[in-house]
């Protein structure tokens, strides 16, 4: 009588030794695919747009305005006066404290106008400069009252800096010159 | 006397059997964390430097703008005249209302090309804007 052998049952197995290169390759497509750099600049909302025929004139008065005007050659005049552009934020930064406790409407405004022929650079450096004071105002402010750095406040907190110090930088209104 | 090379009992090797977890693993913190590239970007551009600058936390309310050192436009993949803009970024407008432009501008670009661009982001209502810059030394 033969023997009736038992069947041997072969174990059903997916082989996993080379799962590890796929996920790496997927890996791979991933890092290639994708970005991880942090866009970082310099924030800015503009006005709404109105059409020249229904722009209302608001007179604001000179106390309020620190006007800064960068010419072709990329000289600086704040206020009529000729200033290197380390020397802007100087002199923007005491006018900011000094209006810290005033009422919203009479903060400082501070007024960019650039000739057609200026550098986007240089207009980005005096910028730069004046969101420095702004945020040097800020920084000190949080750490008097609160003996925080900014970026620590709460939302609460945070409002009130905002309320206090905001930051207004007007884009002048680009004009038509009559040739 | 011959002596005999005793063998390790024990077996060598790392094991592997939890490495495609691991690498699953990073693979996930990947997807997370990045987002896809979406464009191509065609023009060439040197951006300005800054020191007082913020960093966008929303990657996914950005357009871009981006201009290059020839003073050519570009949205998305295409090259776009000036009078464009207007329309192209209105309709993005309508679709994501926080949007955010991003001006990636060649700093040797002259003022009144940005004026312009302004100008037409204005009347698309595109109002929240952000001059890409690189983080200055210092």
């Amino acid at each position: 009588m033969p023997q009736i052998r038992k069947k041997k049952i072969r174990e059903a197995e997916i082989p996993t030794a080379s799962q590890a290169d796929l996920a790496f390759l997927l890996l791979l497509f991933f890092l290639v695919s994708t970005t991880i750099d942090v866009d970082t600049g310099i924030g800015l909302t503009l006005p709404e747009y109105v059409p020249p025929e229904e722009q209302v004139k608001v007179e604001v008065s000179k106390e309020r305005i620190a006007n800064l005007l960068i010419n072709e050659a990329g000289d600086i005049l704040l206020d009529n006066e000729v200033v290197g552009l380390q020397q802007v934020l100087p002199k923007i930064k005491p006018r900011i404290v000094e209006k810290i406790e005033l009422p919203a409407n009479k903060k400082l405004i501070v007024s960019v106008k650039t000739d057609a022929n200026t550098s986007y650079n240089r207009y980005i450096q005096v910028l730069d400069q004046v969101k420095e004071a702004y945020f040097e105002v800020r920084e000190e402010y949080a750490q008097s009252k609160w003996g925080k750095r900014v970026i620590d406040l709460n939302e609460e907190q945070m409002n009130e800096i905002k309320e206090k110090i905001p930051i207004i930088i007007s884009i002048a209104e680009p004009e038509v010159v009559k040739k | 006397m011959k002596f005999q090379k005793k063998l390790a009992r024990a077996k060598q090797g790392i094991p592997t059997t939890s490495m495609p977890d691991i690498v699953f693993m990073l693979l996930l913190f990947f997807m997370v964390t990045t987002t896809l590239r979406e464009h191509d970007v065609k023009v060439v551009f040197n951006l300005p430097e800054a020191k007082a600058i913020e960093k966008i936390e929303n990657k996914r309310v950005i357009s871009y703008i981006w201009v290059g050192k020839d003073g050519r436009i570009q949205i998305d993949d295409n090259i776009v005249k000036i009078d464009q803009i207007q329309k192209i970024m209105y309709a993005k407008r309508t679709d994501l209302p926080s949007i955010i432009v991003s001006l990636r501008i060649d700093k040797n670009t002259k003022m009144g090309l940005v004026t312009d661009i302004q100008q037409e982001l204005r009347k698309a209502y595109c109002l929240r804007i952000n001059y890409s810059s690189l983080q200055k030394a210092g």
